[in-house]
């Protein structure tokens, strides 16, 4: 078993796959699973906040933190691969165990390195709207982001010393030699098959350093710019394999929710159809008619997705502030938006007294210079700045102040 | 830096020990079953297919390199490894929309084709980089540059 690790290890060995390879390629590896995490951590108390919590109204930041944090997962795809290929003669390292630490730790790396490629995995199909997996994304995806940056830090804690001393230039590690060859094995398929990769010239370590570098460099390149234009403006020409394209949904605007798949196609286009304003012992009702009666304000605002694509819209409604003005309710405080929607987790939604408040924040009567699609929300919807599309609701039933 | 390693420590078994309650607060223990399941596969899947395939192509290659110049070899690498992660993360993609999307906006494009093309111009690239290699650096200037 000894010597089959051994000529595993040997055969594996690359001029590529040293300390300070692993190091170069890991701090960026691990730059990207910080940005993921915050972005993550963002994206996620947005939707979940804390009672205490208050978030800023920047239209776009939303847009940008999700667009970075699906484009980073996306990068982090080569460089993983990447930093896996420069590391994988450890795998073969002899002894297996040296003892319960060294156990420990080896458990922490197959955790750390499966729980990674777990997260990238099922976060990119969650852009494809795949679920073969038999587990709930959302609620997995977050618990495994601390179960990998948990791991993250043990393992830059435990390689310290090591990311030290090849931080800026590679130096010889002394016990990181490749098994000579009396220590493999000789006899049988396995020595047969050793001896056939030993006579296979060895690889020219400058060029090899290069060639894979080069390899790593291009993919990541390639896979954000032609994937991020789902998200970033400037790079839409390139968006080759983005899960969306900007433009491309009724009023051009991408969509997740159907009219269809919500069931509201007959509540929505009622001619009953009435938006109810609620505040302690006040209810005021308001037709499409009274809605559009009242003074009306144009917002340039994005449709930002937690999958990662946005589209910037024009939209044109009543200000939040100026409607419950309107229905003499206050608009400083929490406000519960509920939808048309009979079903669905985003039926009901709260909206922060942050938005409430804010200049931007609309019930959107037009899209783009039209009335307002039915697929977008039809006859009415919230759209505030720098929030979740999911939170974005369509097809108000109506608003409540909390008391 | 050993009261780095002992903060980061510390900050690593916390993340851990918080994974650990989210998970077992929000998802149902059969799912946390799949869960270790997708890990314990991702490892095997990683470690013991892909991995030693990747060992086996670099091998047949640096044999064929007896042939070709190293330098040759290592482009022909380089696209091939382009080509297989964008496939990685494109394949997927393409199966997901046979599958059938929830609406005409999501998966919109025609990613195997664009795959296609992909591949293609990542061939032609390549083709390109080996050919202006081999014009610029003579076979005895690649030899005595090792």
């Amino acid at each position: 078993m000894r010597r089959l690790l051994n000529g595993m290890r040997r055969s594996s060995t690359s001029p590529v796959r040293d300390a300070r390879s692993a190091v170069v390629i890991g701090r960026l590896l691990g730059l990207a699973f910080l940005v993921c995490f915050a972005t993550g951590l963002y994206s996620h108390f947005l939707q979940d906040p804390l009672p205490w919590m208050r978030f800023a109204t920047w239209p776009q930041l939303y847009q940008v933190t999700q667009g970075i944090h699906i484009t980073a997962g996306i990068a982090c795809f080569p460089l993983l691969l990447g930093k896996l290929y420069v590391v994988y003669p450890q795998l073969f390292q002899t002894p297996a165990l040296k003892g319960p630490v060294h156990l420990l730790e080896r458990a922490s790396i197959a955790l750390f390195v499966g729980a990674s490629l777990v997260q990238i995995v099922i976060g990119l199909l969650n852009t494809y709207q795949w679920y073969p997996f038999p587990f709930n994304f959302k609620q997995v995806h977050w618990a495994l982001s601390f179960v990998i940056i948990g791991s993250l830090a043990i393992h830059i804690a435990v390689k310290l010393p090591i990311i030290a001393r090849n931080w800026s230039r590679a130096v010889p590690e002394a016990d990181d030699e490749p098994p000579t060859e009396s220590e493999v094995p000789t006899a049988g398929v396995t020595g047969r098959v050793m001896r056939w990769m030993d006579r296979t010239p060895a690889p020219e370590p400058t060029l090899s350093r290069r060639g894979f570098f080069t390899a790593v460099g291009l993919s990541t390149v390639a896979v954000v710019a032609l994937t991020a234009g789902q998200s970033f403006a400037a790079l839409k020409p390139l968006n080759l394999f983005g899960p969306r394209q900007k433009d491309i949904g009724p009023q051009g605007l991408p969509i997740n929710r159907t009219a269809e798949a919500a069931k509201v196609t007959e509540s929505a286009m009622a001619a009953d159809w009435v938006l109810t304003v609620m505040a302690a012992g006040t209810v005021a009702t308001f037709t499409r008619a009274e809605l559009l009666a009242l003074p009306q304000t144009q917002v340039d605002l994005p449709i930002a997705c937690v999958e990662g694509w946005s589209q910037m819209a024009t939209w044109k409604g009543v200000r939040m502030r100026d409607l419950l003005e309107a229905a003499s309710a206050p608009s400083d405080k929490r406000l519960i938006v509920n939808s048309l929607e009979e079903r669905g987790g985003y039926r009901t939604t709260e909206m922060g007294p942050e938005y409430v408040g804010d200049d931007l924040t609309l019930v959107a009567l037009e899209l783009n210079g039209g009335t307002l699609d039915i697929q977008h929300g039809y006859p009415a919807r919230v759209i505030a700045p720098g929030r979740p599309g999911v939170l974005q609701t369509k097809w108000l039933r109506s608003l409540e102040v909390a008391s | 830096m050993k009261i780095a390693r002992i903060i980061l420590l510390a900050v690593g078994l916390a993340g851990l020990a918080l994974g650990a309650v989210v998970m077992l607060t929000e998802v149902r223990p059969a799912q946390i079953v799949g869960v270790g399941i997708w890990i314990l596969g991702a490892i095997v899947l990683h470690d013991a297919v892909l991995a030693p395939a990747l060992l086996g192509i670099d091998v047949l290659m640096r044999r064929a390199g007896r042939r070709v110049r190293p330098a040759v070899v290592v482009i022909v690498q380089v696209g091939v490894v382009v080509g297989a992660i964008m496939s990685l993360i494109v394949l997927p993609e393409i199966y997901a929309k046979v599958l059938g999307a929830k609406n005409d906006t999501v998966l919109p494009l025609d990613y195997g084709l664009n795959l296609a093309v992909f591949w293609g111009a990542t061939a032609l690239l390549t083709a390109v980089a080996c050919a202006v290699y081999v014009r610029a650096v003579p076979r005895r200037a690649a030899a005595s540059a090792v």
